[in-house]
């Protein structure tokens, strides 16, 4: 991942803002509310189109780009509110995520159905594994209209990871989720970590963000106010005054 | 037996009353039994029944086709076409242009009488209803291009105003589509002669339109529950997220809006043929984009067979309105003792059928003889009224069948909730038909009249009560337990 600049028009949400998230870490985001974290995390998926600047992903130029070829190229974002597909299940929701699923082009139903069979039944099981490490397997069949709103959460937790993601951006994951949940949720996000994965994440808990994140970066009005390791990050004046408090 | 005495026998299915069915029931009683008796007191043969019925089958079959486009393109993927007859109109004109033989202009002196309309190209059945679907699913694309990159908004706008383009242009295009006077003659699939080609002719177009709209609704079911189908399912439920996930949604809608499309055109070449002529009038109204949206809204969206059923039961009121119109009401005041008679004999005939079931039935614990009895008793109460020469044999006959299977429906009424919704579909059909004919006696015409007039209104009840009650239609769409 390389420098990422860009403004974003009318209100300067995005202004100018330059950053860097390591290969392999976990990195947070934090900031004031209206800092611009969540439009940056929009931008960088490919869901607004910056007014200006670059943004890069492992050698690639990826500004501009559909969202559909970047979560191609690895990298799947989570919402701050939920995303869920409503009157789907939690199952379907979860299988949908899965990347090149032969059954979702209409020629392969009529021309390869053999493959098509094998495909669904295989993203099924992957679903039904993913369902299980974040606890929503006993849902799997339900719509996601009925979940909670943690469990939504989950959901979008669950979604970005049946896409395979290197790099995944997560717009508050732990925010209405319980406190034992939060727990297991981030020991389940380093061990993935640790199996080569990329998170960089936007968070209030600032439990999370202090004692789980290798680095963190402070957003204020549109730009980077701060970055470094959480420890630093914590006692730096203009980060304490703008967003920690006193 | 006290109250609390265990109950014996299968689970009783739970309570409360059927709305579904009876609906559904009443409905299609409603329109076999009127379909069936204002043909039969106006003279009909039963192959003048057969040959009506079978006009409104070919209609419906037509309609439901439309409906399954429209479903594939809104209740699956969420996308609004307020055009559905324009590309409706597209299929017919391309199948009819395609399969007629040439029709120069008819010139009677000075006076054009006849601007004759393009094409003549004689071509097969099957190859203009291939080219029908191409063009319609063709011009939905192209509609479709620049509208679905903006919001949902537009593409209404886009295919309404194409679907009403179209209609000026083929009434005053006279040289392509033979303008006001429509395209005349276009040929059936099979050509009969003789007395009975009428007959053989709906014969034949029940059978086809069957058969494609059977083929339909196993390809549509098939690719509906795909995972292609999921991803339609996905954009119609939130397409940002659905983008997010990886999926290009542009590309689906494009797919679902063309090939629901294509099934319009369909449809309108199976209108060309059924009909044998095209004019752009009536039949392309904007009415006809309004009816297909309330089939679908009533059978239920997101089902194929919710568009089915939906297409089947609001055309079928259409229809009953005109036959009531036309046939029942003059029919029904020149036979009103025949009418009178034979709803009598229903009503008692019902009645005896309950009692034989209630003390027979439960008194005579071997099935097969219990049943004989049953049958003895309706049919020694069916054969009264010809021995008495009050109905011809052929009525007391069907009065029988009637009870008998009014019987056997009795029977299962404590178990199944369809045979439940079944009785109280034909207590509110008898009771109805006495209104009908009571009123008819009283005021001439008037009822009939005033049924067509006010079918709209009753259409509108229904479908508010309907969304009161019942918003996701008649048939919800299923929840997909996926293994």
């Amino acid at each position: 991942m390389n420098a990422v600049e860009k403004a974003f028009g009318g209100i300067r949400a995005v202004d100018r803002c330059s950053l860097d998230v390591a290969p392999k870490s976990i990195t947070g985001l934090i900031g004031p509310n209206g800092a611009g974290k969540s439009t940056l995390f929009n931008i960088i998926a490919g869901l607004y189109r910056p007014d200006g600047g670059e943004i890069w992903f492992n050698g690639t130029q990826i500004d501009g780009l559909p969202p559909y070829d970047i979560v191609g190229l690895g990298l799947t974002k989570t919402w701050q509110i939920p995303h869920e597909l409503r009157n789907l299940t939690v199952l379907e929701n979860v299988v949908l995520a899965a990347k090149g699923n032969s059954g979702e082009h209409l020629l392969n139903l009529f021309f390869r159905p053999r493959a098509v069979k094998q495909d669904e039944k295989q993203w099924r099981l992957r679903a039904r594994e993913i369902l299980k490490l974040t606890q929503l397997d006993n849902l799997a069949n339900e719509h996601a209209r009925t979940l909670s709103g943690g469990q939504k959460k989950l959901l979008e937790l669950s979604r970005a990871l049946m896409s395979d993601p290197t790099l995944v951006l997560l717009d508050e994951p732990v925010a209405g989720v319980n406190p034992a949940l939060t727990g297991s949720l981030m020991d389940l996000i380093e061990r993935l970590r640790r199996e080569g994965r990329t998170f960089f994440l936007i968070e209030h808990d600032m439990n999370v963000v202090m004692n789980r994140c290798d680095r963190v970066i402070v957003m204020h009005q549109g730009r980077k106010l701060a970055e470094g390791p959480p420890a630093t990050v914590k006692t730096d004046p203009t980060v304490i005054e703008s967003y920690l408090g006193g | 037996m006290t109250a609390a005495a265990p109950k014996k026998g299968p689970a009783v299915e739970p309570g409360g009353f059927p709305l579904n069915e009876f609906i559904v029931f009443s409905l299609i009683g409603g329109i076999v039994v009127i379909g069936i008796i204002s043909a039969v007191i106006a003279g009909a043969t039963p192959k003048g029944i057969l040959t009506n019925l079978g006009f409104y089958v070919s209609v419906a079959i037509i309609f439901s086709v439309l409906a399954l486009g429209f479903n594939l393109q809104w209740g699956y993927t969420g996308l609004f076409n307020a055009g559905i007859a324009g590309f409706y109109l597209i299929g017919a004109y391309v199948a009819a242009i395609a399969i007629t033989s040439p029709a120069p202009p008819i010139v009677v002196g000075d006076v054009v009488v006849y601007p004759g309309h393009l094409g003549g190209f004689s071509l097969p059945l099957v190859v203009g209803v291939l080219l029908a679907m191409v063009a319609a699913g063709g011009a939905a694309a192209v509609v479709a291009l620049p509208a679905l990159r903006l919001r949902a908004d537009y593409l209404a706008i886009a295919t309404l105003a194409l679907a009403v383009t179209l209609q000026i242009v083929t009434r005053n295009a006279q040289n392509i589509t033979g303008g006001a006077i429509g395209i005349t003659s276009v040929p059936p699939p099979i050509l009969f002669q003789g007395t009975d080609a009428s007959f053989l002719n709906a014969i034949t177009m029940v059978g086809i339109g069957g058969f494609v709209l059977f083929a339909l609704l196993v390809i549509l079911q098939f690719m509906s529950e795909s995972p292609w189908g999921r991803v339609l399912r996905a954009v119609r439920e939130d397409e940002e997220a659905t983008m997010a996930l990886g999926k290009n949604t542009f590309s689906y809608k494009l797919q679902a809006f063309a090939l629901g499309g294509a099934l319009m055109g369909l449809a309108g070449a199976l209108y060309a043929v059924t009909l044998g002529y095209l004019s752009p009038e009536s039949s392309f109204a904007p009415a006809v984009t309004f009816s297909v949206w309330v089939m679908v809204i009533v059978g239920g969206s997101g089902n194929n067979r919710g568009a089915f059923v939906g297409a089947f039961l609001i055309y079928g009121m259409e229809w009953l309105s005109v036959q009531v119109r036309d046939q029942a009401a003059s029919g029904l005041a020149a036979n009103y003792l025949l009418m009178s008679v034979l709803f009598i004999a229903l009503g008692v005939g019902a009645l005896l059928a309950v009692l034989a079931v209630q003390f027979v039935g439960r008194r005579v614990l071997d099935r097969r003889r219990a049943w004989l009895l049953i049958a003895a008793i309706l049919g020694a109460f069916g054969a009264a009224p010809a021995a008495l020469g009050a109905l011809p044999i052929g009525w007391c006959f069907a009065l029988f069948v009637l009870l008998f299977g009014f019987a056997f429906v009795v029977d299962r009424a404590k178990k199944s909730r369809r045979a439940r919704a079944g009785i109280y579909a034909a207590a509110t059909l008898y009771g109805v038909g006495w209104a009908f004919i009571l009123l008819q006696q009283l005021a001439p015409n008037a009822v009939a009249d005033s049924f067509f007039y006010i079918r709209l209104m009753i259409i509108g009840a229904l479908l508010i009560l309907l969304i009161i009650f019942r918003p996701e239609g008649i048939l919800r769409e299923k929840k997909r337990v996926l293994r």
